[in-house]
């Protein structure tokens, strides 16, 4: 994938630069606000699970919208794929190309992606895009899928609009296969009305400042994101970096490991991702495809070398090479189940900075919860008699210490971005449920001289009959700390049945249970891993955490050796020395 | 009010300058004072501000007042010892918030800072359900035991926050009322006095942030009263809201979160003023100053507003939930920095500020700004900078572009300033986008009516890029908040979040509500003491189609409510979405979200002075003549006036200078500029070369 800088062309203005690169950023937040708003769906309004961008006219990225980070191959490469599809020389104005091929968008078959070229005086100068995702596709209910054919209407490289004009067959086709055609032909509507967004907008910038022009900027600001990660990259020392994590399993063979294994190479100013040694694919439904695994050192790459270089485009990666042989559980290959394909690549993340932690350690991260844990529960609501899928959205949860700072507490994980939850008091209002409680879990942060930031726990009774369902992984493989540090607690789940509380289940993961009325279900995210030893943590930090219960007195005896009084949170100074001394010996001699 | 009481006073605290705007109405004439703003104690720019208008407190029937003492308390973070009382199993829900990460790759990423520690928020045995229902009932004993402990650790101030408050307040009511009678000095705040809007973590925010801010900003508004009570001042002491309505200053020490914004919030109001004066229905409020651009919109003859806004940057913003101008803001102001990051330009959003302000001040600033900029071009005048008060360092600012953006990117300091202009008009222009097309709304159906110091200087340009026709300077543009105040009504906005299908819709019990809150609405006018002209009510109501999540507010007209028609109240929804999203699906059905209203009692307002007129040549204004440079042309021999002498009638054509006391408008060739009756300038715009 790496290739060299190519010199432009024509030397580009640095203002009109300038100008083109707000200008880019602007067409994709303005493609964002007008999708959103008129999104059927929660996981769109409320979630933000969609990506908008411009591509150039080879379907390179020159600017994606910031809601889904893990689809930031997805949309460039489905673009590229429908070009080959069609040919250029068959893309007219006015076409708008779609498809949710699983094993081109790299993810599950809600996500629908729309193409619309963008065509300037009779050339096609770039490509505006927009994946969303749609709350059902068809396909069975529940359950875990083992087949793409169980998962729903699979929709090949077609075009919705030709040359302006709409493919009624097309729409009235999926109108058939979809369960609540209104809102997935709504979500239809709103997309096209950010493809056709990014078209007028970007058009009026080839019109204002010139087709040469604009095409300049966009290659001087591709070759300044490549210039600026080159340069990172170079920052970082020569070597071979390795890791390895586990997930629990496929949610078929309960309870058989699946190892997820990374190597790391780094050369002077480029980097090589080998995703070889990661798991084949696996029965159950958490493969995705190979562009995802493309994106999964794409993400982490931009997260160690450009985090901060907007807008998000290909020039950051032009350094970065990724090897992803055919059949993994991230390149995996038809009929492979892909319904969650989401979870398993937040851990290949996670591992790549596990990998990088030695060599650059002011700039990794340790563990996070690395789930959605999203969970849902469906039934009919007694109030309208209709069919409802219940859900808050993603719960947050526990992020990574740093090597000089504590993890960020209850965020989204980081296949989502600028994703929210849903208000408790909304889900209420919709849905037959009651939040018993929305809460940081104490002492679910690992332990360190930086703390990992806490999960959340959720409790929701049921006050109509309903089934509750989840798919959430690494409730046995923790997120891990580094440099010393203590892992975090994983992510779990219970479920309260006729008063009692039952947590003895074998993973995270729940097929189908049914709830009565005033039984209940938890989902607690995990914490963060924790950095460096936690005797390493000054003790009036530990007596702060008390104070505020993010850490129990329990916790700050036994995990960090610190001895507070739990009313007035003054320090013991002599009972922690010896405390911290004895943790130090019994580390050293483990 | 005695028979003396004939002057109407308001004055603008803002961070820089304290405005101050006299209307007489016996004379009809207006007068305005601008003095240095006294941070360490506030009233004293005031006095100065009067002081220059040689207004006496004792003739004033009305003092009006807007400050960012509210917004710079809450990011400052200098706000009182705040706790939070919330329902049981919420005490995080402050904390955990809205769980987004929108530095998607940054691993160094920081959430919101609560206002209010975690080891100060208390939980109760309380519970209401989303039906109103009480689940579990407020134990007074706990309240009570709650409170003594919260005096006892010293707190000032406590926010409440129950759930589902909205469709049932009796739980906040009665802990505020148990709280408030043992412990006088208590500040409390109940977030339905706020907010009766769903969505817990905003509604929090809101009754954290004006529980912080409470103590404060009460002592300031006393602090102010007993100083005009004491310098024999009788009338009434109003304060700005973020909507530019007025409220009773008791009324904004209990509720003073509705402040945050009401210098902004004003200046829209004077552009509304404008529109009524000249007949015009659709406008921009367009204010630019030292550090930020913003925008407003006038559409149909009156200000949009919007329901929510976001403080601090968007990473990690504190929400609040209150009624507020809809107003758009970029970083790029007078003194925003240009620099040459990694062989990149940028503008802003960096400020010098006042001090140590742009390299031309002469005040020790290196980096160069948008003024140094306007300044090397030829825009500003060296010597008439502030009506000749302050002289600028051309040469200064031009060595300072030149090395630090010219020689970077191997440019000359007029192409570094050019460069630098034409992306800050660029980044200007989103601020304007950011309230017309990603609302839906046709920017070339507005007219560009700007203000603030810099305001002036860039709004043709800003204009041009837009492709707007018409841009209007008002008199006074750089004290135009405080003149706005002038013409703003007591306004009370109420919002109740009340789910149902449209077609199950009561109208009877939608009647009710709106009952409810517009008789509160008329109680607090009543308490404001002020007789308005008459009182107006304006409803809207969010909808959206079901199944859909985000709801528009649509306004509804009276008769819809009176004659109980449901169609009709569709018909606006659909109309309504398609005018902002472009798309609407008639057949569909709609479901009601939440219930607003406003309140207002209208005020009598000032009368409209015309200037005295003149032919069309604009010869008696004309002062000299100086180089200035155009994007498309370069340097040209261009003319300049003095506005003050600027006769209604006068035309100029572009290339041409405008220059006042604090500002300065700028025509570029073509430009075609009339002086109308008001003394306002009108501008033609000239088509993009």
């Amino acid at each position: 994938m790496a290739t060299s800088t190519t010199a432009p062309k024509k030397k580009a203005d640095p203002v009109v630069t300038e100008i083109i690169r707000n200008g880019v950023i602007a067409v994709t937040e303005e493609m964002k606000t007008n999708l959103m708003r008129t999104a059927y769906n929660t996981i769109i309004y409320e979630a933000l699970d969609f990506t908008t961008g411009l591509f150039t006219a080879e379907g390179e990225t020159i600017s994606i919208g910031i809601g889904l980070p893990m689809f930031i191959r997805g949309m460039s490469e489905t673009v590229k794929s429908k070009i080959r599809h069609f040919g250029i020389d068959n893309i007219v104005a006015g076409d708008i190309l779609i498809t949710n091929d699983s094993y081109t968008t790299g993810s599950h078959l809600n996500h629908v992606t729309l193409t619309m070229p963008i065509f300037h005086e009779g050339t096609l100068a770039a490509f505006s895009c927009c994946m969303a995702h749609w709350i059902d596709i068809g396909g069975v209910l529940g359950g875990v899928t083992t087949d793409i054919y169980s998962e729903g209407l699979q929709i090949p490289f077609l075009k919705l609009h030709r040359a302006g004009v709409v493919n009624q067959d097309l729409v009235d086709f999926i109108r058939m296969n979809v369960r609540v055609p209104t809102r997935a032909l709504g979500d239809l509507r709103a997309q096209v009305t950010a493809v056709k967004t990014g078209e007028r907008r970007f058009f009026q910038l080839l019109e204002r400042y010139g087709r040469e022009p604009v095409l300049a900027a966009v290659e001087a600001i591709m070759n300044h994101s490549e210039v600026g990660a080159r340069a990172r990259t170079l920052t970082i020392p020569d070597g071979v970096y390795e890791a390895e994590s586990f997930m629990d399993d496929d949610g078929i063979s309960i309870g058989k490991r699946v190892p997820i294994r990374v190597k790391v190479t780094v050369k002077g100013e480029e980097m090589t991702v080998d995703l070889t040694d990661v798991s084949n694919q696996v029965q159950g439904f958490y493969n995705s495809g190979i562009t995802t695994g493309y994106a999964c050192a794409q993400v982490a790459y931009k997260c160690l070398t450009s985090p901060t270089d907007y807008p998000i485009n290909d020039g950051s990666f032009r350094s970065l090479n990724v090897i992803v042989p055919s059949g993994r559980v991230i390149s995996a290959v038809r009929p492979a189940p892909m319904r969650w394909w989401m979870t398993f690549p937040m851990t290949i993340v996670d591992t790549i900075f596990k990998a990088m932690a030695k060599a650059i350690p002011d700039r990794t991260i340790a563990g996070h919860h690395a789930d959605l844990i999203a969970a849902g529960f469906h039934g009919v609501n007694p109030k309208t008699k209709e069919f409802y899928f219940g859900n808050f959205g993603p719960l947050g949860g526990g992020w990574g210490a740093k090597m000089t700072e504590d993890g960020v507490s209850a965020t989204v994980c980081i296949n989502d971005g600028d994703t929210h939850n849903s208000a408790s008091e909304m889900t209420e209002v919709k849905t037959p449920c009651v939040v018993e409680s929305l809460r940081l879990v104490e002492d679910s942060g690992g332990a360190g001289q930086y703390r990992g930031g806490l999960g959340v726990e959720r409790i929701v009774r049921a006050r109509a009959p309903c089934v509750f369902s989840s798919q959430i992984e690494r409730a046995h493989c923790k997120p891990w700390g580094l440099e010393g540090g203590d892992e975090a607690t994983g992510n779990s789940i219970a479920l309260r049945v006729d008063g009692k509380w039952k947590a003895d289940f074998p993973n995270a993961k729940m097929v189908m249970a049914t709830l009565k009325v005033g039984d209940a279900y938890l989902l607690r995210s995990g914490g963060g891993g924790g950095y460096g030893p936690a005797w390493e943590r000054p003790a009036e930090k530990v007596a702060e955490d008390v104070r505020q219960g993010y850490v129990t007195p329990e916790a700050a005896a036994d995990s960090y050796g610190v001895v507070i009084d739990p009313k007035s949170f003054a320090v013991d100074k002599a009972a922690t020395d010896k405390k911290r001394a004895a943790l130090k010996a019994a580390r050293a001699t483990a | 009010m005695s028979d003396q009481s004939k002057l109407r006073l308001a004055s603008d605290i803002g961070g820089t300058f304290t405005d101050v705007a006299v209307f007489d109405e016996a004379s009809g004439k207006l007068t305005f004072g601008k003095a240095l703003s006294t941070p360490q104690r506030l009233v004293e720019g005031i006095n100065n501000g009067v002081a220059k208008t040689g207004a006496d407190y004792k003739d004033a029937g009305l003092f009006l007042h807007g400050s960012t003492i509210a917004i710079n308390t809450i990011l400052e973070r200098k706000g009182a010892k705040t706790a939070l009382i919330i329902t049981k199993g919420f005490r995080d829900i402050y904390e955990i918030g809205r769980i987004n990460r929108p530095d998607s790759y940054n691993l160094f990423f920081q959430k919101h800072e609560p206002l209010v520690e975690r080891a100060l928020r208390f939980e109760v045995n309380e519970r209401v359900l989303a039906d109103g229902e009480v689940e579990k009932p407020l134990d007074d004993k706990e309240i009570e035991a709650l409170g003594d402990h919260l005096s006892s650790i010293g707190m000032e101030a406590v926010a409440i926050l129950f759930l589902h408050c909205y469709r049932n307040a009796d739980h906040e009511k009665r802990a505020k009322e148990i709280l408030q009678k043992k412990h006088p000095n208590l500040f409390v705040s109940a977030s339905h006095e706020l907010s009766q809007e769903y969505r817990e973590f905003e509604r929090c925010s809101t009754a954290v942030a004006n529980a912080y801010v409470g103590p404060k900003v009460d002592r300031y508004i006393g602090e102010i009263d007993e100083h005009l009570r004491g310098a024999g001042f009788k009338g009434s002491f109003l304060i700005v809201q973020s909507t530019g309505g007025l409220y009773a200053a008791d009324q904004a020490r209990q509720y003073c979160i509705r402040m945050l914004e009401s210098g902004p919030a004003a200046g829209v109001i004077g552009t509304r003023t404008l529109c009524h004066t000249l007949g015009l229905k659709n406008a921009i409020a367009f204010d630019m100053g030292g550090t930020t651009a913003k925008a407003g919109v006038i559409h149909d003859g009156e200000p949009l507003t919007t329901g929510s806004a976001l403080l601090g940057g968007y990473e990690k913003a504190l929400p609040v939930q209150i009624a507020m101008m809809d107003i758009f803001e970029v970083g790029t102001g007078g003194g925003s920095i240009a620099k040459v990051e990694d062989g990149m330009l940028r503008v802003g959003p960096q400020s010098a500020g006042a001090s140590p302000g742009p390299v031309c001040y002469g005040l020790g600033g290196t980096e160069p700004t948008v003024t140094d900029a306007n300044l090397v071009l030829g825009r500003l005048s060296a010597d008439r900078f502030l009506g000749g008060e302050m002289k600028l360092d051309v040469e200064g600012a031009k060595k300072a572009l030149l090395k630090n953006i010219g020689t970077p990117l191997g440019m000359d300091a007029i192409a570094s300033a050019d460069g630098i202009l034409r992306i800050a008009i660029t980044a200007m222009s989103y601020a304007v986008k950011g309230v017309t097309t990603e609302r839906g709304l046709d920017v070339g159906d507005y007219v560009l009516a700007a203000y603030g110091g810099a305001g002036p200087l860039h709004a043709v340009e800003v204009a041009r890029e837009l492709g707007m026709r018409r841009v209007i300077i008002p008199t006074a543009p750089g004290v135009f908040s405080a003149y706005g105040m002038l013409f703003s009504d007591l306004r009370y906005d109420f919002v109740r979040t009340w789910f149902t299908r449209l077609d199950d819709a009561s109208f009877d019990a939608i009647e009710a509500v709106y009952k409810e809150l517009e008789d509160e609405g008329r109680a607090a006018i009543d308490a404001a003491k002020v007789k308005p002209e008459e009182i107006a009510i304006r409803r809207a109501v969010d909808m959206r189609y079901v199944g859909q999540e985000h709801a528009v507010t649509v306004d509804v007209p009276m008769e819809v409510f009176q004659s109980k028609d449901r169609t009709a109240m569709k018909k606006h929804f659909d109309e309504q979405h398609e005018i902002r999203y472009g798309t609407n699906a008639p057949a569909e059905r709609a479901e009601i979200v939440s219930l607003r209203t406003a309140v207002s009692g209208i005020m009598l307002k000032p009368p409209q002075e015309k200037i005295a007129a003149g032919g069309a040549d604009p010869k008696a204004a004309f002062n000299g003549n100086r180089s200035v440079y155009y994007e498309a042309v370069g340097f040209v021999e261009t003319p300049t006036y003095t506005r003050d002498k600027l006769l209604a009638g006068n035309k100029v054509t572009g290339p041409a200078l405008i220059e006042e006391h604090a500002s300065t408008t700028v025509l570029a060739p073509d430009d075609q500029l009339t002086v109308n009756a008001y003394g306002h300038l009108e501008i033609a715009v000239a088509g993009r070369k």
